[in-house]
C-alpha cells in the first residue's frame, strides 16, 4: 500500500467522521452529548488540515479550538437547561432550505474549475506562518489578541456578577 | 485515486449545510451556538483547501502560508466568540430560566 492510498483511507474515515458529528452535533437530544460530538468534529477536521499540510494549524485547532472554546461549552451548558424544540413546519422549512442550499453547492461544485485539481503534498512550514502572521497580518493579530483579552475580562466579570444588578 | 481539492469541498458544504438547518430549525440559543461551530468548522476547512491548491502558485508563492495565518486568526476569533455568546446563554439563563431566543426579543431597548 502506497502513501497515497493510506492518505485516501485516512481522509474517507475521517470524513465520514466529520458529517456524523455534525449531525449528532444537531440532532442529539442531550446538550452535554451535542458538544462532546463537536470535540470530535474539531479532531477529525483537525486530520484533514493535517492532509492538506496545515500541521501546525491543526495543532492549534486541537489547542485552541477543542482543548479551550468546546471544553468551555461542555462545562458551560451544565448549567443550562434545553428549550422547547421548533414546531415541525419551521423543520421542514429548515430543510427544504438546506436541501436548497446543499443543490446549490453542488452545482459550484460540478462546473468548478478547482473540482479536479490534486491537493498538493506539502507541509506549510512554522517559518513561513510566522512570516505571514507579523509581517502582513500584524494588525489583526493585534485585534485578536485585544479581543481575547476583552473575552476574558468580560468572563470574569459575568462570573462575578449577582444575579439581579 | 488521489485527493482532490472537490473531495475536501463536498465535506466541506455537507457540514456547511447541516449546520444552516441546525441555526433555522432551533430556538434554543446553545443549540444554534453549537450549529454556528459547526459552520465555523465547514469555513475553515474551505479557507484551508482553496489556499492550499496551486492554481496561482506563480504569481502568488506564499498564498497557502498566508491562508494558515489567517485560519490561526479565525480559530482565535471563534474562541473569543464562544466566551462572548455562551457568557450571554448563562446570564439569560440566570434571568428567565430559559435560552429561548425567541424571548430575547424582549430585551430589545
Amino acid at each position: 500500500m502506497n502513501v497515497l492510498n493510506l492518505e485516501l483511507i485516512v481522509f474517507i474515515i475521517f470524513a465520514i467522521i466529520a458529517i456524523l458529528s455534525s449531525i449528532i452535533v444537531i440532532e442529539h437530544k442531550s446538550l452535554v452529548y451535542a458538544a462532546s460530538f463537536l470535540a470530535i468534529l474539531g479532531i477529525s477536521n483537525a486530520v484533514l488540515f493535517i492532509l492538506l499540510g496545515y500541521t501546525l494549524v491543526a495543532l492549534f485547532h486541537l489547542a485552541v479550538y477543542v482543548g479551550a472554546a468546546v471544553t468551555f461549552i461542555l462545562f458551560s451548558i451544565t448549567m443550562l437547561k434545553e428549550a422547547p424544540l421548533t414546531d415541525i413546519p419551521t423543520r421542514v422549512l429548515a430543510m427544504i432550505f438546506t436541501i436548497f442550499i446543499l443543490a446549490t453547492f453542488t452545482i459550484i461544485l460540478i462546473n468548478g474549475v478547482y473540482v479536479n485539481i490534486p491537493t498538493p503534498s506539502f507541509i506549510v512550514s512554522y517559518k513561513a506562518l510566522a512570516n505571514a502572521l507579523i509581517t502582513k497580518f500584524w494588525f489583526p493579530l493585534l485585534i485578536a489578541s485585544l479581543a481575547l483579552i476583552v473575552t476574558l475580562i468580560e468572563a470574569i466579570t459575568l462570573a462575578r456578577r449577582e444575579v439581579g444588578i | 485515486m488521489m485527493l482532490t481539492a472537490g473531495m475536501f469541498l463536498s465535506i466541506s458544504f455537507i457540514m456547511l449545510a447541516i449546520g444552516i438547518y441546525g441555526i433555522v430549525s432551533r430556538r434554543n440559543m446553545v443549540r444554534m451556538l453549537l450549529s454556528a461551530e459547526v459552520i465555523f468548522n465547514a469555513a475553515l476547512l474551505t479557507l484551508l483547501i482553496l489556499s492550499s491548491i496551486p492554481i496561482h502558485a506563480a504569481t502568488q508563492p506564499d498564498k497557502p502560508a498566508i491562508g494558515g495565518a489567517i485560519a490561526l486568526l479565525a480559530i482565535g476569533i471563534a474562541a473569543a466568540e464562544i466566551g462572548v455568546a455562551i457568557s450571554i446563554a448563562i446570564l439569560l439563563f440566570q434571568i428567565k430560566q430559559h435560552v429561548d431566543v425567541y424571548e430575547l426579543r424582549k430585551f430589545r431597548g
